[in-house]
């Protein structure tokens, strides 16, 4: 008999108000969850869709990209030996449109690689962000430091970095327009950390968002949000289960005096904290994809569906976790003290 | 025929330095069909005799004899299959579970008894249960809106569902009115008398005793 369901059923309002928290805790966690996940987007889409391997800044330069100059030397001997490799730079700056209105860019040029956007002299390739300002394909921008013009060739799918929308332009543009000759980093595909250069410093994807201003600072403070949140709902889950076990210690000390075995008892107590999670998770979860797809343009969120199946699991093992502790009491009980106490 | 037998056994208790012997070498056949009445003043360790008869505590010495074992020497999970299978209990208050039905109650003692019968013989034997315990017409009820004599007949078709071997009843009429404790106490006896069960019951009213076979005195923690 489904012992788990049957009180379910008869104690609607008290497994409802647990099932509610739940939900609006999960919600909330994979809000931030997709806040947290837009916000990186919005400072690090640029390098977070660059496939995994090996960033290298000069070491001179201290972990501080736009401090960074690898000379050509050594560009040319790392490009050669390694196909894939590109090498690029990173600046802000700003471009004016036709009606002289300035937007806020980041510039960014490359070697020639599949992974940049390969751009002639003079033309420009901006993130869709400044299409929806009015800019517009053929559109001719300028910039205080560019003695000509760059003219709009097209538009790319979330490119930004450290908040600002990307600008893609041709290598001798960008030495023009900065005056260097060098570029500032060389990623190499599929590279491990074995992988070292004289003068150089090199990192991981991760450890080279890190050196993004603000990043990690940012990231770290809206993950500590989802981990809290995570933590509270398993805290949740124990302190419901123990206020219910304290109330059920006479009926579980019956149950087991008439030879119901331990196991069932938390089998049941587990199936409940199943139900509730499911049902609060599968609402919580609907809810958040359904944001995901129509949340505000200007709000940064992006909340994928595996982000959200990680963070379900999460919570059904911190619920499963919760529900067990507090249910550590039920192997204390005696069925004698069952007899001792009252009506349950 | 005796089908339990309780042989010299022993309790005692620490209360802080002080070792206390609440039970002082019981001896105590139980026939098969009949009701043993324990009696006694309180503290003459008489629910106490009763809980570890019934497997509810461990003794400190003696033998406990039942279906051809000690049952003290039998571990924690072989205590609780006798207790599922071969014993029911009735407690001063009835503990039905909460969320269950009548019906409910009883099918969960069948499943915990891990009976062999089907689905449609189980509703069969709950129906006849309740006949005999004449809560037919409440069989969909939930403990909330039972009477305080409904709960104890259910909780005494909760003990012998199963067809258990031996009833062990402390105080079933305690929390009962004088009308509503001798029906009880007619179930139990009529329940022993058909079913062919054993039934030891823990009783400090005298109006009871008419119901029972044998009459057991104790005090201080020995059979007078």
């Amino acid at each position: 008999m489904k012992i788990a369901w049957k009180e379910m059923k008869k104690n609607k309002a008290k497994f409802l108000i647990l099932g509610s928290i739940v939900f609006l805790i999960s919600l909330l966690t994979f809000i931030i969850s997709g806040l947290a996940n837009g916000l990186s987007d919005d400072n690090a889409s640029l390098i977070k869709d660059l496939p995994d391997g090996q960033f290298y800044m000069s070491e001179d330069a201290e972990q501080t990209y736009n401090l960074s100059s690898i000379d050509s030397e050594t560009q040319e001997e790392i490009l050669n030996k390694h196909e894939d490799a590109a090498a690029f730079s990173i600046q802000r700056g700003f471009v004016n449109d036709d009606a002289d209105k300035q937007h806020g860019v980041v510039f960014v040029t490359s070697t020639e690689s599949d992974f940049f956007e390969n751009v002639k002299k003079g033309e420009i390739v901006l993130d869709q962000s400044l299409k929806e300002d009015g800019i517009k394909v053929g559109d001719t921008l300028t910039n205080n430091q560019f003695d000509d013009e760059f003219v709009v060739k097209g538009f790319v799918d979330q490119k930004k970095y450290s908040h600002s929308p990307v600008a893609y332009i041709n290598t001798e543009d960008y030495q023009q327009m900065y005056r260097v000759e060098d570029m500032q980093l060389i990623m190499i595909p599929d590279a491990d950390d074995s992988l070292s250069f004289d003068g150089l410093e090199s990192f991981s994807n991760k450890a080279f968002l890190n050196t993004i201003p603000s990043f990690s600072a940012e990231q770290m403070s809206l993950n500590m949000i989802v981990w809290f949140l995570v933590v509270i709902s398993g805290m949740l889950f124990a302190i419901f289960f123990y206020m219910m076990n304290v109330q059920k210690i006479g009926l579980y000390g019956i149950l087991k005096a008439i030879g119901i075995k331990t196991s069932t008892l938390f089998k049941m107590m587990w199936t409940q904290m199943f139900v509730i999670t499911s049902i609060s998770l599968i609402l919580s979860v609907s809810l958040s994809q359904l944001f995901n797809s129509f949340a505000p343009d200007g709000m940064p969120f992006s909340l994928s569906m595996v982000t959200t199946i990680q963070l379900a699991i999460v919570f059904f093992v911190i619920g499963f976790i919760g529900a067990t502790l507090s249910g550590l009491q039920i192997r204390k009980v005696g069925p004698l003290q069952a007899i001792q106490q009252g009506e349950v | 025929m005796s089908i339990f037998e309780i042989k010299d056994v022993r309790k005692s208790f620490k209360n802080g330095e002080i070792e206390e012997e609440i039970l002082k070498g019981v001896n105590l056949p139980l026939q098969k069909g009949e009701v043993t009445a324990l009696v006694g003043a309180s503290g003459s360790g008489k629910s106490t005799l009763l809980t570890i008869a019934a497997g509810l505590q461990p003794a400190s010495s003696g033998q406990l004899l039942f279906d051809g074992k000690n049952l003290t020497d039998l571990n924690q999970e072989q205590i609780r299959q006798i207790r599922a299978k071969d014993f029911g209990f009735v407690f001063q208050s009835s503990h039905l579970v909460p969320f269950l039905t009548v019906e409910e109650q009883l099918l969960l003692m069948l499943e915990v008894a891990e009976t062999t019968l089907s689905k449609p013989e189980q509703k069969k034997e709950i129906d006849k249960i309740l006949k005999i315990v004449d809560l037919e017409q409440r069989k969909k009820a939930y403990p909330s809106s039972l009477s305080g004599g409904e709960k104890q007949r259910v909780a005494i078709a909760r003990a012998i569902i199963h067809q258990p071997k031996i009833l062990f009843a402390d105080e079933p009429t305690a929390n009962l009115d004088s009308k509503r404790s001798k029906e009880v106490m007619e179930l139990i006896r009529e329940l022993t008398n058909t079913l062919g069960i054993t039934t030891l019951v823990v009783t400090h009213d005298e109006e009871m005793l008419p119901y029972v076979d044998n009459i057991i005195k104790m005090k201080d923690g020995i059979v007078i």
